[in-house]
């Protein structure tokens, strides 16, 4: 993947946008099952927030 | 929200050919960005962290209020149970407040509970909310359950600070609006952000976040990570803020508007007396009768300025996920109890009423709550962020000028420097 391209910028933010709203409508619309897709499908943004978020990075990557 | 973009080591490359015009241009757009980005954030920010903070209780009202309540435990009764008459609880609220009026009654479908509303009068009921009152029944065996204080005798508990703070400052309608604008000021926010976030990140993999760099630079970092990691949560929740704060107007509109156009033919007939009325119980199973799919939740007496003077409005909602946030009103004559007819909503409030999940968090059980507390809680960090890299640049700024100004000065000492 090229840095500065779309996916290479757009692609985890469009992937958590996706994920968003497919849980929200998921939890709205369905019920058994499509519960716990969306509770799974919210979960990536807030687990996508920790990971990088809490992690103690050592080395700069653009470096 | 970020610095700007010549200011920082991460500057988007010109395009290859024409680079000077195009370069300029780009940086030109992107400075105006930016400062939409900054004044939109500055207006909401502190607004915003009203909402957050207040927000995180209120997500958990259901539980909330359940661990305070002091009410009777109800009655263990078999599934089937008889239901007590609602003419009956009606009859008793009134006995216990001679000389008001009921309301509406309110039988709640999660519990077995019936809330009889009541008020001095219909004009203290539309003129002053603190008029209005309730007694809440045991529907299977009519004791009750809790009486709320007498008029204007309600004390506020902390969960309606909480609600007033959230939604409306203790101002009233002019408070909702002013924050139904905070929440179109944050989706502006949110768009610029959007924008702003493509240059800072065309070298940076997704979640890169320097932490051994400047402190600047990774709350920079951190800003944009936690930002276009929820955008989509923040940006349903705040339009559907801004949509929620509007209910007031719409509910009028509507009133003025499909409401009045339907009672026309009633209009300058005398209403029925008090002792005409039907009992509600024969409203609430003409209705139970002729729509099976739906629950009736409520039924609000004849003269209600929310109402008719003719007939009683019984609410009802399906049974799903999203049809029981549906509300389907119905009318039914208030002196014979036949079925009037079911009024349609109008689009606007359709999207008022799927407007309020989509805020609230409340439609896909516990985990679903707990998810919008943590999202709530992430945004809190991308407005806190926001504001320290605001400040740490006006601070960049000064030490900027402070430069300048040195540097302005300098040339009167410099010979004896030089020399």
């Amino acid at each position: 993947m090229t840095r500065g391209s779309l996916r290479f910028i757009w692609g985890v933010p469009a992937l958590l946008a996706a994920a968003t709203t497919f849980g929200l409508a998921a939890a709205l619309l369905g019920t058994g099952a499509w519960r716990w897709a969306a509770w799974g499908a919210l979960a990536l943004p807030i687990a996508a927030c920790a990971r990088h978020g809490l992690r103690r990075q050592r080395r700069d990557p653009a470096s | 929200m970020p610095t700007t973009p010549a200011a920082t080591p991460h500057r988007p490359p010109a395009s290859a050919l024409g680079a000077g015009a195009a370069r300029n241009d780009r940086t030109r757009r992107l400075r105006t960005w930016y400062l939409v980005h900054k004044w939109t954030s500055l207006v909401c920010t502190l607004f915003l962290l009203i909402v957050c903070l207040t927000g995180l209780p209120l997500v958990f009202s259901d539980e909330i209020d359940a661990l305070l309540s002091d009410d009777a435990p109800f009655a263990t009764v078999p599934a089937d149970a008889p239901r007590v008459c609602l003419g009956t609880l009606a009859a008793d609220a009134l006995r216990r407040h001679p000389g008001e009026i009921v309301t509406s009654i309110y039988v709640q479908d999660d519990a077995p509970a019936v809330w009889v509303w009541l008020a001095p009068s219909w004009k203290s009921f539309a003129n002053d909310e603190g008029s209005r009152h309730y007694v809440k029944f045991d529907a299977h065996t009519g004791h009750l359950v809790k009486a709320s204080g007498a008029p204007g005798q309600q004390a506020r508990s902390f969960m309606d600070v909480m609600l007033s703070l959230h939604t409306d400052l203790f101002a009233g309608l002019p408070g909702e609006l002013f924050l139904g604008a905070m929440a179109l000021c944050f989706v502006a926010a949110l768009v610029s952000g959007v924008v702003l976030y493509a240059p800072f990140m065309r070298h940076l993999p997704f979640g890169t976040v320097r932490a051994e760099r400047a402190p600047r630079l990774r709350w920079l970092d951190l800003h944009n990570l936690l930002g276009i990691a929820t955008l989509a949560w923040m940006g349903v929740v705040g339009v559907t803020g801004a949509i929620n704060e509007l209910s007031a107007p719409l509910f009028g509109l509507w009133m003025r508007t499909d409401v009045t156009a339907l009672l026309e033919p009633w209009q300058g007939l005398p209403p029925p007396a008090i002792d005409q009325l039907v009992s509600p119980q024969v409203a609430f199973d003409t209705v139970a009768r002729a729509l099976p799919g739906m629950r009736v939740t409520g039924v609000v007496y004849p003269g209600s300025d929310q109402g008719s003077a003719h007939h009683y409005v019984l609410w009802t909602r399906g049974t799903t996920a999203l049809t029981s946030r549906l509300f389907s009103p119905v009318l039914v004559d208030a002196r014979t109890g036949a079925l009037t007819r079911v009024i349609g909503m109008p689009w606007y409030l359709r999207a008022l009423e799927i407007s309020r999940p989509l805020h609230f968090g409340d439609y896909g059980g516990l985990p679903l709550k707990g998810m919008w507390a943590l999202l709530d809680l992430i945004s809190i960090a991308v407005l806190g962020s926001g504001l320290y890299l605001w400040i740490a640049r006006r601070n960049a700024n000064g030490a900027r000028l402070a430069q300048l100004a040195r540097a302005h000065d300098a040339p009167a000492r410099a010979p004896r420097g030089v020399a």
